[in-house]
């Protein structure tokens, strides 16, 4: 285990002197049709909207196909450890949900150091999340809430997250697991700063359906199933601008915002492919793709999605990176413990 | 007869026997030397590994306890452990009330169209149980699902009729899933009992229903109990219900927890500590259910002498007939009806209509998206190579022993019956702890998977094999020895045409649950080595039920149309011979 960590970290310094100098695009290309291929293991997107974002790198860069792996947060990092964990390189590219395990993987020396063309070339607030440059944002998905608009009016809808917890929405709130979704594992450290652990009783009691990716409330909403619920800025963006009964609520004690990074790992088979990879999801036609399913531009050159406000205009609140290093698994046993699973 | 002609057996031999089996090695004795290792790797390695590291620490390896008090340190995990056995027996219970009637119509009565009944418990073999879930979600979703809208809309009410998110829930979805056990045991067990009991007891004036319940029920009494117990054990191993349906509701069971020390962080060691009271109630009920049913104490059933005749139940058999329909209904109709219409819906919760009439589900899963199209690919290719696999091994277990070619053919035997005791998660992480690390450093690969499969099946395989081959008389291959021809010879032009049935039966009996199996999957699929039934459960947490549905309805398509295959080519029973 310690033999094979230090291996990586022996291997990563390697390629990462070889690669700090910035090699230009179409020498990365060149190499990685020699590759072939990039296998993405990714919990920011759902699972189409990464295959159709492996698709398109496809298109864009003929010769390298995507092999997308598309899982929660919490379960995608636990399937890289446990590829560390045997030695097994399969992972080239990790965009995770949950800071703290790009911390750790940065930490342990698992992480390639890399400089794309396109990393200086992203909107202001997501520049500066890795100045070391071993990860680079992809996705800025700020945690809101949502109703169903055939169940509730406008003015009965909740405006901040403790809604969630008002027993007038006993049996009507949809949730997601914190155990198995990175971007609700921050989201409750938020609540539990916000509001301590009597939110989570309080929410317990209110008897909410519990998805395990946070994609799956507004799902849930959309169906009829629930009337209120959480759920990202961009899946309720796309199925509202579907013409689905759900509208959006930006909390007024702020939606949860944390920078979700992307990353290749020290031993990447990949690795020239990876760096291809992640730098067209640095790109400005991401960019674009990006913005058709309600997610936000990484790049200022394209305008937000239409339906939902653009990141400054949202009343934010997050969790320091402090927080959530030393509040991710405990809230998780928390919540386990309150929940009883 | 076997003796006179093979010189390897006869303990009499001995030294010099010993001896003379070393110097004319017949390529059988080879033969049994490899089956010995591949079942050592299939069986032994799996399990050995699963208790090794259970005493491991994670990372260096050495000794320790700790797995131990981590697993049942927690009020958390042994209420898991709690619940799982409350569902187990629940779920026993709630198959008795659906299949013992069923039973008891269909081999005691004059109840009508018995086929009816013969649909039902097919339906539910086809239908897997995690497919049975997600067609009830959309049924019995406690807001959405149109039974409660229904309900809702009929009287008024504010509270859902029925929450399928409940522990009654999963308790009814693996119910419907698991009667046909309790069915097929009670109806064996009843086939074999004359009727003469019941009339004489018909002529003491006593009415039917009074004879049912106190003669005719106690004496299939241990069948049902049989019955009771592999139900019980199907229940508590199973992944894909609580998955799917225990944690929205909250309810912590056995195999969710296990999935839980499979993420992050990843406690394999705990996870294996964890598992050994399922392999040890496994064990343990196994040898009861074993002792039950060997146990020759009733004089009345002693084959099928005795006369038997159907009781005219008057009026009542149309009331059991309807019970058979109902239960069908739950447990197939309804939910495979509605998973089709949901395969095909824009949105499920818009409805019926022609709007919401769509392809576009289909066509994602089978022309663009590569993830789906891998998945069914794979599960094709795994089931297709696992069948063969273990239907080999099987077969060659099977031939060694019953024409006993080598001394100690019975461990053989033994090795391949053993992971019928073994529930499929279990193996699973056997697996993990034993060939995913190096040197091996099988993880995530699509062999790890295969080998897996055919351990998981392979007492299906040898249950047909042996029962094949007992059916071959040996004297035909000894013709052809006396003749001049090898060993090999006669099992290539005598043995294996023979057998042509029991190697179709075989293939498919393993090949269909293995397109479909998720317990042993879920902990050892890769990146590229993803099959069906992990999609599902993959893609079930955002909530796409339309994407979902479309890829359960190409299970249930391929599912029935091997189902024919078998019917027509091997026979209308050869699903039902279960050899549990």
């Amino acid at each position: 285990m310690h033999y094979t960590r230090l291996a990586a970290a022996v291997l990563g310094a390697f390629v990462a002197t070889g690669a700090s100098a910035q090699t230009s695009t179409d020498e990365l290309y060149e190499k990685a049709k020699a590759e072939g291929e990039v296998t993405w293991y990714v919990a920011q997107f759902t699972t189409s909207i990464a295959e159709d974002i492996g698709q398109d790198f496809t298109n864009a860069y003929p010769g390298v196909n995507v092999n997308v792996i598309r899982a929660t947060g919490q379960v995608v990092y636990s399937r890289l450890a446990q590829d560390l964990r045997n030695g097994v390189a399969q992972a080239d590219v990790f965009s995770g949900s949950d800071q703290t395990h790009l911390i750790s993987l940065k930490e342990e020396g698992n992480l390639l150091q890399f400089s794309p063309e396109n990393g200086p070339k992203l909107r202001k607030p997501y520049l500066d999340f890795e100045p070391d440059g071993y990860w680079y944002t992809t996705s800025a998905n700020p945690t809101v809430m949502a109703y169903n608009t055939d169940l509730v009016t406008a003015e009965e809808a909740p405006t901040n997250w403790t809604g969630l917890v008002d027993p007038k929405w006993k049996g009507k709130v949809a949730m997601s697991h914190p155990g198995f979704s990175g971007s609700t594992g921050s989201w409750a450290v938020l609540m539990r700063r916000l509001y301590g652990d009597e939110f989570f009783e309080q929410l317990e009691a209110n008897d909410p359906l519990i998805g395990r990716s946070l994609s799956d409330p507004p799902n849930t909403l959309v169906a009829g199933e629930r009337a209120i619920g959480i759920g990202t800025l961009a899946t309720v963006t796309r199925l509202k601008n579907a013409g689905n009964p759900i509208e959006i609520i930006y909390p007024e004690d702020g939606a949860k915002l944390t920078l979700s990074g992307t990353a290749i790992p020290a031993n990447a088979p990949h690795p020239n492919a990876a760096q291809l990879f992640v730098n067209y999801l640095l790109s400005e036609r991401a960019s674009d793709l990006m913005v058709t399913y309600g997610l936000q531009p990484m790049r200022p050159e394209v305008a937000p999605p239409p339906g939902a406000k653009a990141i400054d205009e949202i009343n934010l609140a997050s969790p320091t990176q402090d927080e959530l290093i030393n509040g991710v698994q405990p809230v998780i046993e928390l919540w386990r413990r309150v929940f009883g699973a | 007869m076997t003796d006179n002609v093979t010189p390897y057996v006869g303990s009499a031999a001995g030294n010099r026997g010993y001896m003379r089996r070393f110097l004319n090695l017949e390529p059988i004795n080879l033969l049994w030397a490899l089956l010995f290792l591949v079942l050592i790797v299939l069986v032994v390695g799996p399990i050995g590994f699963l208790i090794k590291v259970s005493f491991q620490e994670g990372g260096n390896g050495s000794f320790t306890l700790d797995n131990y008090l981590e697993a049942y340190g927690r009020w958390r995990y042994l209420q898991a452990l709690i619940n799982s056995c409350l569902l187990g027996a629940c779920t026993a219970l709630l198959c008795v009330i659906f299949a013992v009637p069923m039973a008891w119509a269909v081999s005691r009565t004059n109840m009508p169209a018995k086929w009816f009944a013969w649909a039902s418990v097919l339906g539910a073999f086809i239908l897997p149980p995690y497919l049975t879930s997600i067609g009830w979600i959309l049924i019995a979703g406690p807001n959405s699902g149109w039974l409660n809208e229904g309900w809702r809309w009929l009287t008024g009410a504010e509270t859902p009729l029925f929450n399928i998110y409940s522990f009654f829930g999963i308790v009814l979805m693996i119910a419907l899933n698991a009667f046909p056990f309790i069915f097929l045991f009670t109806k064996a067990g009843l086939d074999m009992i004359s009727t003469e009991m019941e009339e004489a007891a018909a002529i003491l004036g006593s009415p039917t229903w009074y004879t049912s319940l106190k003669i005719t029920l106690p004496l299939v009494w241990p069948s049902i109990l049989g019955g009771i117990i592999i139900v019980f054990l199907e229940s508590i191993a199973l992944f894909g219900v609580p998955a799917i349906l225990g944690i929205p509701a909250r309810i912590n069971l056995v195999t969710t927890q296990l999935f839980q020390f499979f993420g992050y962080p990843f406690k394999m060691e705990v996870a294996a500590a964890y598992a050994m009271p399922l392999l040890l109630i496994t064990i343990s009920l196994i040898w009861v259910q074993r002792l039950l049913l060997n146990r020759k104490g009733f004089v009345t059933q002693t084959g099928k002498g005795g006369e038997r005749r159907e009781l005219d139940i008057g009026k009542w058999k149309w009331v059991l007939l309807a019970w058979c329909g109902f239960v069908g209904a739950l447990a197939m109709y309804l939910p495979g009806y509605t998973m089709v219409v949901a395969s095909f819906s824009e949105a499920w919760g818009k409805g019926m209509s022609a709007s919401n009439l769509t392809l576009a589900n289909y066509y994602d899963v089978l022309f663009v998206s590569r993830l789906t199209q891998e998945a069914i690919v794979n599960s094709f290719y795994f089931a297709g190579v696992a069948a063969c696999g273990a239907l080999t091994i099987a077969l060659c277990v099977a031939y060694v022993v019953t024409r006993k070619l080598v001394p100690f053919a019975n461990v053989l035997a033994f090795l391949c019956m053993a992971p019928f005791v073994i529930p499929g998660i279990v193996l699973a992480i056997g697996f993990y702890a034993a060939y995913a690390p190096p040197p091996l450093g099988l993880y995530g690969t699509s062999a790890i998977i295969i080998v897996a499969f055919i351990a998981r099946f392979l007492p299906i395989s040898y249950g047909t094999a042996a029962a094949g081959m007992r059916s071959i008389n040996p004297e035909m291959e000894e013709a052809v020895r006396v003749l001049g021809g090898g060993r090999l010879t006669a099992i290539r032009y005598v043995v294996a045409p023979l057998l042509k049935k029991t190697l179709f039966a075989g293939f498919l009996l393993v090949f269909i649950p293995a397109t479909r199996e998720l317990s042993a999957a879920i902990f050892l699929v890769g990146p590229s080595s993803r099959v069906m039934s992990v999609l599902i459960f993959d893609m079930t947490e955002e909530g796409r039920f339309e994407a979902v549905a479309a890829i359960g309805c190409i299970i249930l398509v391929t599912t029935t149309f091997f189902v024919w295959l078998g019917f027509k080519l091997v026979g209308r029973d050869f699903m039902m011979r279960t050899n549990h």
